[in-house]
C-alpha cells in the first residue's frame, strides 16, 4: 500500500494551489459578492487544463485521471468554492459524454469542452423530482430525424455557459428515461436568473426551460431507455468533484482555525496556548485527514474500478462522510474564532456557508446512507 | 542558440521547521528556488522570441531527476544533471556546473537567479563565469537579445544601469524580472518524457576542490518580546523612539 503522491501529482497540487492563491484569492470576495466567476479566472483555469484533466488525450484532454483531479480541486475550493463547483459540474456532464458517447458525439462535443472553451452541464433534477427517474416529466417526442423536448430542469450548474448539456427526459414511445446531448442556447432553450444560494457563490445554479427544443436523433446518449444507468454513473462519478469541493472547505476551515489560534491573544498569550482551543484544532485536523484519504481513495478507485456498482457504493460512503465532515470542521473552526467568526470580515463565515451546501447537493447525504446500507444489507 | 539555466535543488523552505533554533530538513521535499524559476521564465521568454532551446542544469540529491521535472514542466526543453551526495559549497557547485555547461554546444546565454533559495550566497554564477572565461552581469531585471549581444538593465540600489554584453555571457537575474508562469496539467505530465541526462560527478572528468568553508553553526536569530506596555500614544511614540524607531523627527 503506497500513500505517497507521485512527483507529477505533487506538482499538479502545487500548480492549483499557486493559481488559487495568486489569481483567485484576490477576487474571492468579488466572486462571493457577484455570484459569478470572472472571465479571466475561467480563462486561467482553462489554460492550466483544469477543465479537461480527466478527459483522455485522444479527445483533447490532459489524461491525468481522477487522483490529480481531486488534488487540484481541493486546492481551488480551499480558496473559493465557486470555480471548483463549475469544474465539478462540468466534469459530470463531460464524463457522461466520454463514457457513453459515440465516437461522433465525442469528436463533436468533447474537445472544446476539455479545453474549457465550452462548459458542460448535467441536467436531471426537476421541480418535482430530485433523484427519482420515474418522476421525470420532461418529455422527448420523436419527430422525423429529431426529438422535440419540452420541460423544466431545476438547480442546474453551468447552464448559462455555452457548451453541451447532458439532459434526461422521458422518451415518449418507450416511456423510458433517456439521456440527450443538448447544445445550450439552441432555439427554445432559456434559463432563469441564477438562484441566490447560501454558499458556493460563483457557480451559477439556474432553472432551464425547454420549449419545443429540437435535438437530432444522433444526440441520444447511449440508447433510448439508457437514462437510468447514465444517471447512476453520473451521480457516482460526480461525487468525486463534490467531495473535493467539501474537502477544500475542510482544509480551509483547518487552516483558518490554526491561523486564528496563533494570532488571537487573550491575557497576553495566543489562544493556541489554551487546551480548549488545542482540542478543537486537533479535532479539525483529525476530521480533515479522514476526509482527505477517503476523497483521494475515491479518485484512485475511479481510475481503476471496472465494477460500477462497487464504485457507486464507495462514492456514496465518501460523499456522506466528507460532506458531513466539512460541516463539522467549519462549525468547530467557527468556535475557535468565537464571536469574531460571525463577522463577514472573517473568511470563516464564507467557509461556513459553503460547507452547508455539500450535504444537500447532488444527492442528499441521507440518500447516500440509504444507497450504502442497501448494498451492505442486501 | 542554447540558453542554459542553472537551478539549485533545495529543501522546500515552507516545510522546514525550526527546532532549538536549528532548521530541521529531514524528510522535507526537494524543490527549486523561486529566483531560479524567474531565471527559467526569462529564458523561456527569450526562447519564444528567438530560435533557441532551453537547457536546465543542476546538481542535486538522488532525487534530482524528479525535482527537475518542475523546471521541464515550466518550459525547459531538456535537463543535464549531476548527482552529488552531501553538502556542496559554492566553489564546488561552480566547478560541477561549469563542467556540465562545457559539454553543451552553442551556448549563447547562461542564466542564474541572483541567489539560491536556501543559502543565498550569490557566488555560483560569478564563479562559473570566471571558470568559463565569460563576461557576467548581476542583478538584471530586463534582457533583450540583439544578434550576438544582450542589452540588459541592472537594478542597483540607487540607479538602473543599461549595459550591452557580448554573448555568450553569464547573467544573474533578480526576482522582479518577471512572474514565473504556472505550468499546466499537460506540461507537468509531459515533463517526465523530455530528454534528460543524469551523470555521476566522476563522469564529468573534472577535479572537485575540497571544501574550504566549514559551517560551524546555523541558527535562527533569537526573537525576544520586550514586554513593553504603554497607556498613551505619547508613551508609545517615546517607547518606539527609545528602541530606535520613529526617526525623521
Amino acid at each position: 500500500m503506497d500513500f505517497n503522491l507521485s512527483k507529477e501529482e505533487i506538482l499538479i497540487q502545487k500548480m492549483a494551489r499557486d493559481y488559487a492563491e495568486q489569481a483567485i484569492l484576490p477576487v474571492a470576495d468579488q466572486i462571493e459578492k457577484d455570484n459569478r466567476v470572472p472571465d479571466d479566472i475561467m480563462a486561467g483555469l482553462a489554460e492550466l487544463d483544469l477543465f479537461g484533466m480527466t478527459v483522455p488525450e485522444e479527445f483533447g484532454g490532459a489524461g491525468a485521471g481522477y487522483v490529480p483531479y481531486v488534488l487540484a480541486m481541493e486546492q481551488i475550493a480551499r480558496v473559493s468554492s465557486g470555480p471548483a463547483m463549475i469544474i465539478s459540474a462540468h466534469n459530470l456532464g463531460l464524463g457522461a459524454l466520454v463514457n457513453f458517447g459515440t465516437d461522433e458525439q465525442k469528436a463533436k462535443f468533447v474537445p472544446q469542452a476539455a479545453k474549457g472553451e465550452h462548459i458542460a452541464s448535467f441536467a436531471f433534477t426537476e421541480p418535482g423530482t430530485g433523484s427519482d427517474p420515474k418522476q421525470l416529466t420532461t418529455s422527448a417526442v420523436r419527430g422525423g430525424d429529431h426529438f422535440v423536448l419540452n420541460g423544466t430542469k431545476r438547480f442546474i450548474t453551468n447552464a448559462s455557459y455555452k457548451g453541451p448539456l447532458v439532459l434526461f427526459a422521458i422518451e415518449a414511445e418507450s416511456g423510458q428515461p433517456t439521456a440527450f446531448v443538448v447544445e445550450k442556447h439552441c432555439p427554445g432553450y432559456s434559463v432563469s436568473k441564477p438562484w441566490s444560494k447560501l454558499g458556493w457563490h460563483g457557480g451559477d445554479l439556474v432553472d432551464i426551460y425547454l420549449k419545443d427544443v429540437q435535438v437530432p436523433v444522433e444526440n441520444v446518449l447511449g440508447k433510448i431507455g439508457d437514462g437510468y444507468p447514465i444517471l447512476q454513473y453520473g451521480i457516482a462519478f460526480g461525487k468525486i468533484g463534490m467531495n473535493s469541493v467539501a474537502l477544500g472547505t475542510t482544509l480551509a476551515a483547518f487552516e483558518l482555525a490554526v491561523k486564528y489560534a496563533k494570532e488571537k491573544t487573550h491575557r497576553g498569550q495566543p489562544i493556541a496556548k489554551f487546551q480548549a482551543i488545542q482540542m478543537k484544532v486537533a479535532e479539525i485536523a483529525g476530521i480533515y485527514e479522514s476526509s482527505r484519504w477517503l476523497a483521494y481513495r475515491l479518485g484512485f478507485l475511479a481510475n481503476n474500478t471496472k465494477n460500477y456498482r462497487e464504485f457507486a457504493k464507495e462514492a456514496a460512503l465518501a460523499k456522506w462522510v466528507i460532506a458531513r465532515n466539512a460541516q463539522e470542521a467549519t462549525r468547530i473552526s467557527m468556535d475557535v474564532h468565537g464571536s469574531y467568526g460571525l463577522m463577514e470580515d472573517y473568511e470563516i463565515t464564507r467557509i461556513y456557508r459553503d460547507a452547508a451546501m455539500g450535504p444537500q447537493v447532488e444527492g442528499v447525504i441521507h440518500m447516500q446512507q440509504v444507497i450504502l446500507a442497501g448494498d451492505i444489507l442486501r | 542558440m542554447n540558453i542554459v539555466v542553472a537551478m539549485k535543488e533545495i529543501p522546500d523552505i515552507q516545510q522546514i521547521r525550526i527546532r532549538n533554533r536549528k532548521p530541521v530538513t529531514d524528510d522535507v521535499p526537494r524543490t527549486l528556488g523561486n529566483i531560479d524559476k524567474n531565471a527559467l521564465e526569462a529564458a523561456v521568454q527569450i526562447k519564444e522570441k528567438t530560435d533557441s532551446q532551453v537547457i536546465v542544469v543542476g546538481v542535486g540529491s538522488s532525487e534530482v531527476e524528479d525535482t527537475f521535472k518542475e523546471a521541464l514542466a515550466a518550459g525547459g526543453d531538456e535537463a543535464r544533471l549531476v548527482v552529488w551526495d552531501g553538502e556542496l559549497e559554492s566553489s564546488q557547485s561552480a566547478q560541477l556546473l561549469a563542467a556540465l555547461i562545457t559539454k553543451i554546444d552553442s551556448v549563447g546565454l547562461i542564466l542564474f537567479g541572483e541567489g539560491s533559495g536556501d543559502n543565498y550566497s550569490s557566488q555560483v554564477g560569478s564563479r562559473v563565469a570566471q571558470i568559463l572565461g565569460l563576461p557576467q552581469v548581476g542583478y538584471v531585471n530586463r534582457i533583450e537579445i540583439e544578434g550576438s549581444t544582450a542589452r540588459v538593465t541592472r537594478s542597483l540600489e540607487d540607479c538602473e544601469q543599461d549595459l550591452e554584453v557580448a554573448l555568450p555571457a553569464v547573467i544573474m537575474v533578480s526576482s522582479d524580472i518577471n512572474t514565473a508562469r504556472i505550468p499546466s496539467v499537460t506540461q507537468i505530465l509531459k515533463a517526465g518524457k523530455k530528454p534528460k541526462e543524469v551523470l555521476a560527478a566522476n563522469e564529468l572528468g573534472v577535479a572537485i576542490p575540497a571544501a574550504q568553508v566549514e559551517t560551524i553553526s546555523n541558527l535562527a536569530p533569537e526573537m525576544e518580546r520586550r514586554q513593553i506596555s504603554v497607556k498613551t500614544i505619547s508613551d508609545l511614540v517615546k517607547a518606539l523612539a527609545d528602541e530606535g524607531f520613529g526617526g525623521g523627527r
